[in-house]
């Protein structure tokens, strides 16, 4: 009888200790955590993932926002930084001379001849003179919203005599670029985000990262999928801001990422008339086709450039060339609010 | 029975049940009421209850401001020194996850505790 009882107490405890191990094992498995910051691209940056602890996630992210940071100041076209040769640096030698520069800017540029080709011109990083013009004036009519003007047709017109992409020489063996007209300027504003935001997709696999998802102004990438292995869901913002329903509905993602093009974010306003960021290189002018363009696809420098495209185009002719693009999905958000999807684009709406 | 094995076995169910109970309690704690929790420069500065009215002056470091309101049961920031005003453009928050950010101010308003969260992030 002793020993039944004693096997018993023995059981007991086994049980208990098997129980906290459990539960031991449960609190070490990693938790979702999430870190902002906001040093790069004029805007926060969101990364949400997994790790044991905040601390352990930050050590983590902390190489990838510098990377990001890495990538602002070489698109940058605004500042120069010391030891390194950026876009400033090209746009400052214009007409005089070829500038040697880093891999990934060549390679940047690439994309964005590609990208001009595949939209017939509707998005040109070749288009700085003109998006300086537009960008002091919306400064300007943003600090003194009173005194708010457009800028002048005939100063947009002459401006748009220097956006020749054909000018901008890239020599992939030298490694140099050289923009052949003295007047033009590189502005990667459409591109280079997501070509950053991908670059560091990447990145985050190879440093084994295998559930992230990464949003740098609304430019959204995931790696993999989350932890319990269910897609990541992202909410398609309202641009109507008036309006009590803040998003439209969700789309699923996994290693895929969405990009948007909007008019309700950065904007000014003249005489009442809202004037967005985005300018539509056939007009010169901010576009007024749709709200905002969504763009779901597997690289995010393509998504990046393709949605400004769409937002610079009618409807139908975006709706024709996402259909003729292979992984690549659009969603419209219209005046009326409606929106419209391509074929393939599976879009919970919010109800 | 031996009277030093019940003592064991009471000892050790009353262990179990502290953890158990220990482990409620940690849980109940996470399902409390809905909150705007104020970030400045990445530093928490205080926390509001979504189910209380307020208006708080958020003062930023470098010498601007955010004013927020929690009205209605969301959070809003309705006027700030700001140049851009995205933050103030931005619709009132109240979903688990949504925050309001004022990048020049690096002020970040975000809704904790608000339950479920329907979305990971939004694209826009």
């Amino acid at each position: 009888m002793k020993k039944i009882h004693h096997a018993g107490i023995l059981l007991l405890l086994i049980t208990l200790l098997l129980g906290a191990a459990a539960l031991s094992r449960k609190n070490s498995q990693p938790s979702r955590f999430e870190t902002r910051f906001f040093d790069s691209f004029d805007t926060v940056t969101t990364i949400t993932g997994y790790a044991k602890s905040q601390e352990e996630f930050e050590e983590q992210t902390r190489l990838l926002q510098e990377k990001l940071t890495h990538y602002h100041r070489l698109f940058d076209i605004y500042h120069t930084y010391e030891g390194m040769n950026n876009l400033k640096s090209i746009n400052d030698a214009a007409g005089k001379s070829p500038v040697s520069v880093d891999e990934e800017i060549i390679d940047l540029l690439k994309l964005g001849t590609e990208m001009y080709r595949k939209t017939n011109g509707k998005v040109n990083i070749a288009y700085g003179s003109v998006l300086s013009v537009w960008h002091e004036y919306r400064e300007r009519g943003t600090a003194d919203p009173a005194n708010a003007q457009t800028p002048p047709e005939e100063l947009i017109e002459e401006k748009s005599l220097h956006t020749d992409i054909a000018k901008v020489l890239i020599d992939e063996k030298q490694k140099t670029v050289f923009l052949e007209d003295a007047e033009m300027s590189l502005d990667v504003g459409s591109i280079g985000k997501g070509y950053a935001v991908q670059r560091l997709s990447e990145y985050a696999k190879e440093l084994g990262m295998e559930h992230l998802l990464i949003s740098v102004g609304g430019n959204v990438s995931a790696v993999g999928k989350k932890a319990d292995n269910t897609p990541w869901r992202v909410g398609i913002e309202n641009p109507d801001l008036e309006s009590s329903v803040p998003y439209l509905g969700t789309v699923e993602i996994a290693d895929q990422t969405i990009v948007t093009s909007g008019d309700y974010q950065r904007y000014y306003v003249v005489n009442g008339k809202r004037y967005c960021h985005i300018i539509n290189p056939e007009t010169g002018m901010p576009p007024e086709y749709v709200p905002s363009v969504s763009v779901l696809t597997k690289d995010s420098g393509m998504a990046d450039a393709l949605s400004t495209a769409l937002f610079n185009m009618e409807i139908s002719e975006g709706l024709e060339l996402v259909e003729s693009l292979p992984d690549t999905e659009a969603l419209w958000v219209m005046k009326d609010g409606g929106v419209r999807c391509s074929s393939g684009f599976e879009f919970h709406e919010e109800k | 029975m031996k009277k030093n094995d019940v003592i064991l076995i009471a000892v050790l169910l009353t262990a179990a049940l502290a953890v158990f109970g220990g482990m409620a309690l940690f849980s109940a704690k996470s399902t409390k009421d809905a909150e705007a929790v104020v970030y400045l420069e990445g530093e928490e500065q205080g926390r509001y209850p979504l189910d209380q009215d307020a208006s708080v002056k958020i003062e930023a470091a470098s010498g601007g401001y955010n004013i927020l309101e929690i009205h209605g049961g969301k959070a809003d920031i309705t006027e700030a020194s700001c140049p851009d005003k995205i933050c103030v453009n931005h619709r009132p928050v109240n979903h688990q996850g949504e925050s309001l950010v004022c990048l020049p101010n690096e002020v970040v308003v975000e809704i904790v505790n608000g339950g479920e969260p329907a979305m990971d992030t939004s694209t826009r």
